[in-house]
């Protein structure tokens, strides 16, 4: 079967095609080049004036595990309004910033998403996310396993063992995790919150082990490096939220050292404490400190007016956070030696200047950082937005004037506060493809993703052209995956499962008596029971493993 | 090197040799037990089991055996006939829910077929959990948080003595020393009849179960230096309080355990005091609660049905899924008339009889043990034991921890999944 795409304009930034007019042909679930004779397609979907990218990937999305479902279950107000029945999708459900898993999977496709990748993935909690995100449908997906709050970690840390040796523990962990990527979150912060540590600076000693963030992030940036992940070290910083945060940002840039790194929802990190309120914008300085460091890359984690509720490993954060719940309610927790969690409702509303300036902030990033292929479209879902806001968030970086349109309705001290109003730059198509589909593929080394070239998967997005971008990015005529017509119109026409993306790094098994014993002494399972079997993801056939090779490097 | 595939069946019955095996009769689900298996199918537990789990494991293999209306048949008959009934049913209800993710996935996808409520034999205390966690939070903490961190732990009226006798020695024991050596100390508040029996409290405040709740809130109280009007609050002496606050206080990290299920009624004020003691302490210092529960696959149930639908049971579907905590207790569907078929969950056997409104010609019981009602209801399908029979996932009590339970015996029960699925086909 062959079937032949006819007369689309192609943005494919990573073969170079920048609205190109040309054909696509698919064959077996993948693009293949051009027969002799185009005749010789079965099937020919004429797509002519028709704007088609490759499937969207989104790199950082809180789609499964233990803190989303706390704030599934804690917010039933959210589900209430926003409930889908049977007949909009293959299964009822419900959702609008704590989704059912399954129309979680159903909305990202009906959006021309075809990959969503978990960050924030406990051990302790890694079964759970994997079957979560099992039963979130139509996208491939994959998780980043957390470290750097353990007490395995920074006792190892604190006793100075060889980077041999923790590279090993975190390839051991990735393994067993079935994770695809490493997160840190707070370095050593969510730890020290356990020993009533409240606040915990790049430089400062968890006041247990002795050891700073810095030395977290070193270590764990360094033992990413020596494995040879393609995704390097994925970076929720010190002091999320806290004004002035913007100087540990840049000196977390610079600590790294030319080490490559991802800075995650870096809105949350760039605040300063000028003006009458003590709160202003930092994307100015971090924005230049990220154009002059390659090694570093970034997603925004751009907030949206609205409510939504906060879910984050962030136990430290969260806990001062818990202040400002809407409504008023919250649990936090402390997990398995582990790591923590808080889930906090909140409410992003425009006429305050805080969360104005926050929104002004995400977009400033999105601005001023120049290269598109460092920089990834998030929400931080549900933390800054639901994911379902891309579509409205693309619109406003692609469009100036709709932009300054909905600066003009918000907090006016914000909005004279943000340089927002005098930045000219929109956004490309070709930018967009990049943002939502060639960096993040790159990012996580999915090869045959974010690709429109000859033997990529066919993933393919086929959008109406429409000035109004966020109505276009909302309905896609046409997605496929692996060749396979998944949306029709902005509707799911075929329910599929999606593959689960992990890398098993090798490591000196001798670690694994070590583990052994600390699981034994302090834990309440043993390291063995922890450990996810490749079968459990492959689930009799329902579920897909697929493995990413890694290179270990000196 | 890949790690090595973890076989989906413990290694092959030897009725000599001991092996560790993952324990599924509660929902603490101690991963150390040593079980011996015997020809029968049953196993002994020689060591780091309790009698819960002794009683258990000890139960040989049960027939294979469907009845349809009484008289015995094939489990394609049976399954046929369960399909029927559900078919004509108007409101059915898919209840008691005693299985493992697997088995509530297939329950789920099963109640948005036929149109089914779905609530699980602990609902009522379910229910109560949730609506605490909707209406204002916790601070909560897990097994391992506790084990190796937590240096004063306070039982809150907790039934540790049949339900959770392992808590005290996997939790409440010496801690190994992985922050530092200070021994942990444990207090207890409640019905001397509670005590736990292997975890000699030093600190203890005996009170009746229903002033549980009034002694909480003089400990507030107490916490908070507020001035207590009651000389002995909850029948307590001032100078007992006094001095649990305090310990309270100077803990580094101090945990206080619940066991809702066993707080009936007083669930939602004993906890939400507990919670609003851990949020004093947790402006200074630092503290948690660990409720204890989830027994019969309850978390399982719960946790998979909140990822699936968004709500944590008590669901119904029709156009769209409704949540109706107080309106979709089973018991009241079925006592009202208002649930006119039953599918009664029963994978571990624990709650083998359905509570009573549904007749017997419409009530179909999916059971680990054998049963009178095999005699008399419409359909009786005996179903293998999740973790035992055939491999299974639990969530823990904390939900945190999701264990892999290997098959431990080859006794051809059907699971609860594989039933579920193929009723659900034929509808």
């Amino acid at each position: 079967m062959l079937t032949r795409l006819k007369g689309g304009r192609l943005y494919d930034p990573e073969n170079g095609v920048d609205g190109e007019v040309r054909d696509l042909y698919i064959r077996s679930g993948r693009i293949v080049a051009a027969p002799a004779d185009p005749a010789e397609a079965n099937e020919v979907i004429d797509v002519s004036g028709r704007v088609v990218m490759a499937g969207a990937i989104d790199i950082h999305t809180h789609i499964g595990g233990g803190k989303v479902n706390i704030a599934r279950a804690m917010l039933p107000e959210d589900h209430l309004g926003d409930r889908v029945g049977g007949r909009r999708h293959p299964h009822a459900g419900c959702g609008h910033a704590a989704p059912a898993t399954r129309t979680a999977g159903y909305r990202y496709a009906e959006m021309g998403y075809v990959a969503c990748f978990e960050p924030a993935m406990l051990p302790a909690n890694a079964r759970q996310a994997h079957l979560e995100m099992a039963d979130t449908p139509m996208v491939d997906k994959g998780a980043y396993v957390l470290l750097g709050n353990d007490d395995f970690f920074l006792r190892a840390l604190a006793d100075k063992r060889d980077p041999d040796y923790l590279r090993d523990y975190v390839a051991w962990t990735l393994g067993a995790a079935q994770a695809l990527a490493v997160k840190v979150v707070n370095p050593g912060g969510i730890n020290a919150f356990k020993f009533n540590q409240r606040k915990l600076d790049l430089d400062e000693n968890n006041c247990h082990y002795g050891v700073t963030p810095r030395d977290v992030l070193l270590a764990l940036a360094d033992a990413v490096r020596g494995l040879g992940l393609a995704h390097p070290l994925h970076i929720h910083g010190c002091n999320l939220g806290v004004p002035g945060n913007l100087a540990t940002t840049l000196d977390t840039i610079q600590a790294l050292d030319g080490l490559r790194a991802h800075l995650t929802h870096v809105q949350f990190h760039s605040y300063g404490t000028e003006g009458d309120r003590k709160f202003s914008s930092g994307a100015a300085p971090i924005a230049e400190m990220i154009n002059a460091h390659d090694n570093v890359s970034l997603d925004v984690g751009q907030i949206m007016f609205g409510r939504t509720v906060t879910e984050s490993g962030d136990s430290m954060r969260q806990f001062a956070g818990s202040a400002f719940a809407s409504p008023k309610k919250w649990v936090g927790m402390d997990i398995e030696c582990d790591a923590g969690c808080g889930v906090v409702p909140f409410h992003y509303r425009d006429r305050n200047f805080v969360n104005a300036l926050q929104w002004a902030i995400g977009l400033e990033l999105f601005l001023l950082v120049d290269d598109p292929w460092r920089i990834f479209l998030t929400t931080d879902h549900p933390n800054g937005a639901p994911f379902t806001s891309y579509p409205h968030l693309i619109r406003l970086l692609m469009d100036r004037s709709f932009r300054r349109d909905m600066l003009a309705t918000i907090n006016p001290d914000a909005a004279a506060a943000s340089t927002l109003g005098s930045l000219d730059r929109e956004y490309s198509l070709y930018e967009i493809a990049i943002m939502t589909r060639a960096a993040p593929a790159r990012s996580l080394g999915l090869k045959g993703f974010g690709s429109l070239g000859v033997g990529a998967r066919a993933h393919i997005t086929v959008y109406k052209d429409d000035a109004d971008r966020e109505k276009m990015f909302t309905c896609p005529e046409y997605v496929f995956k692996d060749g396979q017509v998944i949306v029709r119109d902005g509707r799911v026409v075929k329910e599929v499962h999606g593959a689960t993306h992990a890398v098993h790094p090798e490591f000196d098994r001798v670690i694994e008596r070590d583990l052994d014993q600390y699981f034994d002494r302090y834990m309440t399972v043993s390291k063995d029971n922890l450990r996810i079997a490749d079968d459990e993801i492959r689930d009799d056939g329902r579920g897909e493993l697929v493995l990413h090779a890694t290179v270990a490097r000196p | 090197m890949p790690p090595t595939i973890v076989s989906r069946r413990a290694s092959k019955p030897s009725p000599t040799s001991a092996r560790r095996g993952v324990c599924p009769h509660c929902a603490l689900l101690c991963d150390d037990v040593e079980l011996r298996p015997a020809a029968d199918g049953s196993h002994a537990v020689v060591a780091n089991g309790c009698r819960r789990a002794a009683q258990r494991y000890a139960r040989p293999a049960p027939a294979a055996e469907v009845h349809v209306a009484g008289a015995p048949t094939t489990l394609e008959d049976g399954i046929a006939a369960a399909a029927r009934l559900l078919k004509r049913a108007r409101q059915p209800l898919i209840s008691g829910l005693a299985t493992d993710v697997d088995g509530t996935r297939a329950a789920v996808n099963l109640a948005e077929r036929c149109r089914a409520v779905l609530d699980h034999a602990h609902g009522d205390t379910l229910a109560r959990v949730a609506r605490l966690t909707q209406t204002r939070g916790w601070y909560a903490t897990t097994l391992s948080e506790v084990r190796s961190r937590a240096d004063f732990v306070l039982l809150v009226d907790t039934e540790l003595g049949d339900r959770y006798e392992s808590f005290a020695r996997r939790c409440l024991g010496p801690r190994a020393g992985l922050n530092d050596d200070t021994p942990r100390t444990v207090g207890f508040i409640g019905p001397a009849g509670r005590l736990p029996r292997d975890a000699a409290p030093d600190l203890r405040l005996p009170c009746r179960s229903e002033r549980v709740a009034e002694a909480l809130l003089a400990l507030l109280a107490e916490l908070r230096g507020n001035p207590l009007a009651a000389t002995r609050p909850a029948g307590l002496a001032r100078r007992s309080l006094t001095e649990l606050a305090e310990r309270l206080r100077a803990a580094r990290y101090a945990t206080i355990v619940v066991t809702p299920a066993a707080l009936g009624a007083a669930c939602e004020p004993v906890l939400g005091a507990v919670c609003d003691i851990v949020d004093e302490l947790n402006r200074d210092g630092r503290a948690a609660v660990l409720p204890l529960g989830g027994d019969d696959g309850a978390q399982s149930a719960v946790s998979t049905c909140t990822w699936l639908t968004g709500f944590p049971l008590r669901i119904g579907f029709g156009e769209v899924i409704s949540y109706e905590p107080q309106a979709y207790a089973g018991t009241a569907l079925l006592a009202s008339g208002a649930a006119d078929a039953l599918v009664w969950i029963d994978a571990f056997g624990n709650c083998p009889e359905p509570p009573p409104g549904c007749p017997a010609d419409r009530t179909i019981v999916l059971g680990a043990t054998p049963s009178n009602l095999a005699g008399t209801c419409a359909v009786h399908i005996t179903v293998g034991t999740p973790g035992i029979d055939h491999f299974a996932r639990l969530v823990r009590t904390d939900a945190v921890v999701t264990l892999a339970l290997p098959q431990q015996r080859d006794s051809g029960l059907p699971s609860i999944a594989g039933v579920l699925t193929r009723i659900a086909e034929k509808l």
